[in-house]
């Protein structure tokens, strides 16, 4: 007995390691069809895996449609998936696979921004083209790095719309950042910081909260005892909406506001009427009129059976994006691809019209500040990212 | 003041979990890492049970707790068994309870996807204000059910058949084999009472904090690091550990810095342990359950 | 019989190391060498442990604390005051020897579940500062950009290059970790693991010597830092979280922790296994999970058991009876 399964084991670790060592070696067989490779990573298990499944769910679509309506021309997308458990060690691996293996011509991913600065190693090592759709960290474009675009919106720009419409509309003087400890709560902090100077509004409090953490009481204390007029939150919406819960439990007063990363209708699901009259910043709003987003939603829903979370709308444009520059370039090269990215013009899609400027950030998205009424996200303004 | 009855309800799930690791560490001696897990699995069932299927809280509280029950014997007849037949190292038990771990929280994505589920409180959310305190209902049920249910655990351990056994079999396994209890069953009913009182805390806490797939591994810890400070393996410890962690770290959070609070959690747990090896709440001769 | 498995064992290890030379001249894919690699790194950190859980039987799940800390200080040291890479790792091994110091110490009086959880707790305080202490660590965002390693002007950048590097690094690691294991050090060391009483008894600084086991797995682990840092390029708190102490700990005991050729095989059969489950997608951690239980349970003495079984057939059948249990 005892004998008998270690046999079973040992064969069937070494039956694991080798067959997906060769099996994938075997693996390089030319078609005469022009094809493009799009390797995915993001987290599909792990802290941060309902934005990486959104992002893989809104690729398929997107890659799925493309291929049905030629939308690349004579271009088939062809595209992988890795997970990358919101780790960086792993993401770069994952990167390395689908350059290596899967042969990918360009990279979308990933989400954390620690996992996509790893990957931005990897893809500039090896000159390949790699987009983002869900990093919003400043530091992503400040690397000198021709090889990174994002289609995320920047942050500077949300934290600038936010204080602003803060200061001038609703009148705020005193204002606290109550942000995530990790590169987007942090940069959202800098960020608001520099913005709250920009248009002078006092920052009072700036306490900060680990991800995962389920107690924010003790910090919402603290910013009620500040008397801040205004908390601006910049981290995911499982946080935010416990925030806006324990708030109306403290009875703190103040006005609470977000930024894209909290953008969900999960966001109003989980805060209930805690979170009413929260005011957003965002890219994507389901309920649009706009015709693009109406009809994303639509397949959305229907291929799915949920609502698309704003990291999938940004996916599903990357696609496109992509799509349009394999046409333009005729050619899956590196350096015809990027280029042709940064050429990137004249679409019209369902976040914006996508621009990239020198740094790899699209200048071309909008930005719309909302507010929750009911269960929905009601438009206050829209604003274009190009100023 | 109010930073202390914030840390209440915290502590009180933080005690559940941490006598959870207690039980089983003072019946078998093993350290079972996939007690978060268990707690996570609680919260979902229960959140099946009262969301989706509409049962009442009371109902879904026990059928999730006697399923989870089920799995912790199950971990124990699968894995501490065998294990323990192998005359395995602690450390192998504590790899296979990590594995269950990882094992649970991945099904559990698998079953339940990667989105928060909202958990609707049972009682009213309004808080209810004292002057300049305030605490809401959902706390004063946890309190009160996680209170309760440490009577039971009590009661259960000094007054029933399988509750003596298991005593026994902590404060001397060879001398309880030879009295002729069946340490197997035992060491059963100990993952299985665990089991279920994680899920407990699970259920309790969802309405507060959502239920995701990884919620384990925080509450997991942070149980297991209550469960060392009250001394581990001693029943009341456990109970006066939680208590204190969520309180001190309801202060530390507030009144410090919210970034280093779980630094300074486990600082002062390194310091604790330097200080008193066995715990803060154990007394020189060491009692068990 | 002592001679016949110490040059039994330096000869499998040679001719291992020789293979592993030629690795890069056969291995041409890029994610071959990157994972080959990674384990390398991780290698060095399994021996440290081993040295440390396996030999002395102290038991640390807070290595990922020492490996970031040598990955910040080394590549810190290469940003902003332009040190060079060895320069850099020095510093860096005696910055996590200092902590292997400091959870030494109150590590010596704990032991079972205390001691993890003291481990832990040190894994996490280091995160936590690393996350928290924007203005040095840069915070979440990390560190981006940090040099590659340059020796005589030769700039170690390629996979293939770092392959190089890595290796004889791990060579040297394996070598003197396994002198030390077979030195009166490492037999002090079992002395401990197997009855602490008795060996304090004899005469023997049980303290100094527990201490001493957690330095030298904090040197390990801050070598294994420093070479990641320049290797991955960039470095954040991410990279070290509790699930990667997990994960070590994970490696020494599937490979067998009372060996350092255990660790060897524990580091690189977990290295190559969570990505070759890749293709399983989200059933993925679900196997990884199955299989680390599977093998504590049937192999307690992980891989390298294995390994001893087939060496004693090997014995039975050519060398008649010439059985030794000594490692």
């Amino acid at each position: 007995m005892f004998r008998y399964h270690k046999k079973i084991a040992v064969i069937l670790m070494l039956a694991l390691l080798l067959g997906s060592m060769l099996g994938t070696v075997g693996c390089g067989q030319k078609s005469v069809q022009k094809v493009l490779k799009i390797g995915v990573v993001g987290p599909e298990s792990g802290g941060g895996a309902q934005l990486g499944q959104g992002q893989r769910k809104a690729i398929q679509m997107a890659v799925d449609e493309i291929n049905a309506n030629k939308g690349a021309g004579e271009w088939k997308l062809e595209v992988f998936f890795e997970d990358d458990e919101g780790n960086p060690t792993k993401s770069a691996s994952a990167t390395n696979k689908l350059l290596q293996q899967s042969q990918a011509n360009v990279i979308i991913g990933a989400i954390h921004s620690s996992a996509t600065l790893a990957d931005m190693v990897v893809t500039s090592r090896a000159g390949i083209p790699q987009i983002t759709a869900g990093s919003t960290g400043a530091s992503i474009t400040e690397q000198n790095n021709k090889w990174i675009f994002r289609t995320a919106v920047n942050d500077e720009f949300q934290a600038n719309a936010l204080v602003k419409y803060a200061k001038e509309v609703l009148g705020i003087k005193k204002m606290a950042t109550f942000t995530a400890a990790d590169d987007y709560g942090q940069s959202g902090a800098k960020l608001l910081a520099a913005a709250a100077q920009k248009y002078g509004v006092e920052l009072v409090a700036t306490p900060t909260y680990n991800n995962g953490d389920k107690d924010f009481k003790p910090q919402l204390l603290t910013i009620k005892e500040k008397g801040a007029q205004g908390i601006f939150m910049w981290g995911l919406y499982t946080e935010a909406a416990l925030i806006a819960k324990q708030a109306q439990q403290l009875d703190v007063k103040a006005q609470l506001f977000g930024a894209s990363g909290m953008a969900a209708l999960k966001l109003i699901e989980l805060g209930g009427d805690a979170v009413q009259g929260l005011i957003l910043t965002q890219t994507f709003l389901p309920d649009s009129t706009d015709e693009k987003v109406k009809e994303f939603v639509q397949k959305y829903k229907s291929k799915y059976n949920e609502n698309p979370i704003p990291h999938a709308a940004q996916a599903y444009d990357t696609v496109y994006i992509i799509a349009e520059a394999v046409k333009k370039a005729n050619s899956n090269k590196p350096d015809a691809l990027r280029d042709a990215l940064t050429k990137t013009a004249g679409l019209k899609l369902v976040t914006g019209e996508p621009k990239f400027n020198e740094k790899g950030d699209d200048i071309g998205k909008r930005l719309l500040i909302t507010t929750i009424k009911g269960d929905k996200f009601e438009l206050v303004k829209a604003v274009m990212t190009n100023e | 003041m109010q930073y202390f009855l914030n840390g209440l309800p915290i502590g009180a799930i933080y005690a559940l979990v941490a006598l959870s690791y207690s039980l089983i560490y003072a019946a078998s001696g093993v350290l079972n890492w996939s007690q978060g897990d268990m707690v996570m699995l609680g919260a979902y069932l229960g959140f099946t049970l009262f969301q989706l299927l509409n049962l009442g809280f009371t109902p879904a509280l026990f059928i999730s707790m006697a399923f989870v029950a089920c799995v912790g014997v199950l971990v124990q007849y699968f894995i501490l068994r065998p294990l323990r037949e192998r005359k395995a190292p602690p450390i192998n038990v504590v790899i296979a309870t990590l594995g269950v771990a990882i094992i649970t929280r991945n099904i559990a994505l698998v079953i339940w996807g990667p989105d928060a589920q909202i958990f609707s409180s049972p009682v009213s959310a309004k808080p209810i204000t004292l002057g300049a305190l305030s605490i809401t209902p959902q706390d004063i049920l946890i309190v009160t059910v996680g209170i309760g249910l440490m009577l039971v655990l009590q009661y259960f351990l000094k007054k029933t058949r399988e509750g003596k056994a298991l005593r026994a079999v902590a404060q001397d396994r060879y001398g309880a084999i030879l009295m002729g209890i069946d340490t197997q069953r035992s060491d059963g009913v100990a993952f299985a009472a665990s089991a279920a009182l994680g899920a407990a805390a699970g259920i309790l806490v969802a309405p507060i904090f959502f239920v995701t797939f990884n919620m384990g591994a925080g509450i997991g810890l942070k149980g297991f690091v209550a469960a060392v400070i009250g001394g581990l393996g001693y029943i009341p410890g456990a109970i006066a550990g939680g208590f204190f962690l969520g309180i001190v770290e309801a202060i530390a959070g507030g009144k410090i810095s919210s970034g280093y609070r779980d630094a300074i959690t486990f600082a002062l747990l390194i310091l604790v342990l330097w200080l008193k090896p066995s715990g803060l709440f154990l007394r020189k001769t060491r009692q068990k359950v | 019989m002592k001679g016949i498995t110490k040059w039994r064992t330096y000869g499998i290890l040679g001719v291992l190391l020789l293979l592993l030379f030629l690795v890069p001249q056969v291995v041409s894919n890029i994610y071959y060498l990157h994972i080959i690699n990674l384990g390398g790194i991780y290698t060095l950190i399994t021996i440290g442990l081993n040295l440390l859980s396996g030999y002395t039987g102290q038991v640390s799940m807070g290595q990922a604390g020492y490996f970031a800390v040598g990955t910040y200080v080394s590549s810190l040291l290469m940003m902003n005051l332009k040190f060079p890479f060895w320069a850099a790792l020095l510093v860096a091994v005696v910055a996590a020897a200092i902590c292997g110091l400091i959870i030494g110490i109150p590590a010596m009086k704990l032991s079972g579940p205390y001691l993890v959880l003291a481990t832990v707790g040190f894994g996490e305080i280091v995160r936590l500062v690393l996350l928290n202490w924007t203005p040095v660590t840069k915070g979440a965002a990390g560190l981006t950009g940090i040099p590659l390693p340059e020796f005589m002007g030769m700039r170690i950048s390629s996979e293939k290059d770092f392959f190089y590097l890595i290796f004889i690094v791990l060579l040297l690691g394996t070598y003197v970790a396994q002198r030390l294991a077979k030195s009166k050090i490492g037999r002090t060391f079992t002395a401990i693991r197997e009855d602490e009483l008795a060996a304090e008894a004899m005469g023997v600084p049980v303290n100094l010597y527990k201490i001493s086991a957690f330095v030298i797995s904090a040197v390990y682990a801050g070598v294994a830092g420093a070479l990641f840092g320049s290797f991955a390029g960039v470095a954040s708190p991410d990279n070290f979280t509790f699930d990667e102490s997990v994960a070590f700990l994970s490696m020494s005991v599937i490979g067998g922790n009372r060996s350092i050729v255990g660790a060897v095989i524990g580091a690189f059969v977990l290295t190559f296994l969570s990505e070759a489950l890749r293709v399983f997608q989200a059933l993925r951690l679900v196997i990884y999970g199955g299989i680390l239980i599977f093998t504590v349970i049937y192999m307690p003495k992980g891989l390298y058991g294995l390994v001893e079984q087939g060496q004693n057939w090997f014995s039975r059948q050519f060398l008649a009876g010439k059985k030794d249990y000594s490692s």
